[in-house]
């Protein structure tokens, strides 16, 4: 039996201690949204503030997309980086991320706090917008077993989990945080199994129907570069997709331009991406993002035995090798 | 699309470019050999000479074929045999996943080859670049992702 899993009382009394602490300067964590069902990140710096933290099945997020995307202005002379440490929210899929960032070296694990919520699935708001186009909200979603409760203008519906819920979700293997400081409810056992159908049907067609494939998905794309900017693994401060020498890809949106962009953007996550689902989550042309990168997650898996983000000791992927790498198509 | 590929197999007048990033210290120099060997290979190869293979950026092979080129081979010393000990190793993992993913995309896999050619070996570099040029012909000029607006 699946239940709402985050006992909020709870949940607030302990980012009240973590806020309060000395050496914290930031709690990373979710409140209410204003439109629909939507949630959206809470930036806590004050005890006063943390009233408003919740999680609901609606807090999609990925919060660890923050730890590293923050502004860096020159500072004025004589003062210093607030050097504090930072505290944030993350469900299992997202602890990934910041294991891989830390892998990376993106950060040390004492700079960070990390509170750890189990999750037994979060919702797809763009399947929930299809699904309540009227709903205004701000509403509220709750899991009860099998179905998920929305609230919202005084009206309440139950919905069907599988119909909402998001895909990430449904092959979901890391339910639990695999790092965390405290974690805010029971563990949640490992409840989906990753088979890769969703790429397989492509994989086998031929190179024209392919293309075709992508050639329509990759001309709808506006170029507005917010797969990037979501995306946890993107931090690098000089980003290879903006870069104007060399310029590796044009501002054009033309299919070319479109095609190198997204070349390039999936296969620097390579071996990196962790299958949080943001970038596609994101597009405002419903590109299939995630195929490019669960492409490549497959790959890795298969070819070197490697999953990013599930061991803060392992080295990158692509800087690390093994005598007897697969070679097969080398002449 | 299949039309231009249709007229180039039929009239087998299509000649590929193909842009090989060769490693300085043996497929440059195998290359070299062939060449004062007097061997002959097809001559569709424009060779950019790199310090290692695994200076190749796997972007280099994506913008080759963004700006012209219909298939992209590179080519390095053997496992083992190295300049700088190990950069092919990284080169050979950047280059499976880099295939593999283009022929996601629907990039024939005949457009993108690697191979391994050492300091001595002029025959085999022959054979390869007839294997390559052979495997774009049968493929036809790349039209996928090639740039069209160049004034821009």
């Amino acid at each position: 039996m699946v239940e709402q899993l985050i006992d909020t009382d709870k949940l607030k009394k302990i980012a009240e201690e973590v806020i309060s602490r000395e050496d914290v300067r930031l709690l990373i964590g979710y409140r209410k949204g204003t439109f629909g069902f939507r949630m959206r990140p809470a930036f806590v710096e004050e005890v006063s503030e943390v009233g408003e933290l919740e999680f609901t099945p609606a807090c999609v997020n990925n919060l660890a997309t923050y730890l590293t995307n923050y502004e860096r202005p020159p500072l004025p002379r004589g003062t210093t980086n607030d050097t504090r440490k930072v505290a944030v929210m993350v469900k299992g899929c997202d602890s990934r991320a910041l294991l891989q960032q830390m892998v990376e070296l993106a950060y040390k694990r004492d700079d960070v706090i990390i509170l750890g919520i189990p999750c037994n699935g979060v919702i797809d708001p763009a399947k929930v917008d299809k699904r309540f186009p009227e709903a205004k909200g701000p509403g509220d979603v709750k899991r009860e077993g099998d179905n998920f409760t929305f609230s919202a203008d005084g009206k309440t519906e139950t919905v069907p989990a599988a119909e909402v819920i998001a895909d990430k979700c449904t092959r979901c293997r890391y339910p639990t945080p695999l790092v965390y400081d405290e974690l805010l409810a029971p563990e949640v056992e490992r409840f989906a199994d990753d088979t890769y159908e969703d790429i397989a049907g492509l994989e086998k067609r031929g190179s024209d129907e392919k293309w075709a494939y992508w050639e329509e998905k990759f001309s709808r794309c506006v170029r507005c570069y917010g797969c990037r900017n979501v995306c946890p693994m993107c931090y690098c401060d000089e980003c290879v997709l903006d870069r104007l020498s060399p310029q590796w890809m044009r501002r054009s949106v033309d299919i070319s331009e479109n095609t190198a962009y997204h070349i390039s953007r999936a296969y620097h996550l390579a071996g990196r991406c962790i299958q949080c689902g943001e970038c596609q989550r994101v597009c405002p042309m419903d590109i299939p993002i995630m195929e490019m990168n669960r492409k490549f997650y497959k790959d890795v898996a298969e070819f070197y035995e490697y999953e990013p983000g599930t061991d803060a000791e392992e080295k990158p992927l692509l800087s690390i090798f093994s005598v007897d790498d697969k070679e097969d198509f080398i002449l | 699309m299949t039309e231009d590929k249709a007229k180039a197999t039929v009239t087998t007048d299509f000649e590929p470019n193909i842009v090989a990033f060769l490693c300085n210290w043996c497929s440059y120099a195998g290359a070299d050999l062939a060449g004062t060997s007097r061997i002959q290979y097809p001559a569709n190869v424009k060779v950019i000479r790199v310090m290692c293979s695994g200076r190749v950026n796997p972007l280099f092979v994506m913008n080759a074929l963004q700006q012209g080129a219909d298939g992209v081979l590179v080519s390095g010393c053997h496992p083992g045999d190295c300049h700088y000990m190990h950069g092919n190793y990284y080169a050979r993992r950047r280059f499976t996943l880099m295939r593999d993913f283009l022929e996601y995309l629907g990039v024939e896999p005949e457009r993108f080859r690697a191979s391994w050619v050492s300091a001595s070996e002029g025959s085999k570099w022959k054979e390869v670049i007839e294997e390559v040029v052979e495997g774009v012909k049968s493929v036809g000029p790349m039209d996928q992702f090639k740039r069209r607006q160049l004034n821009w």
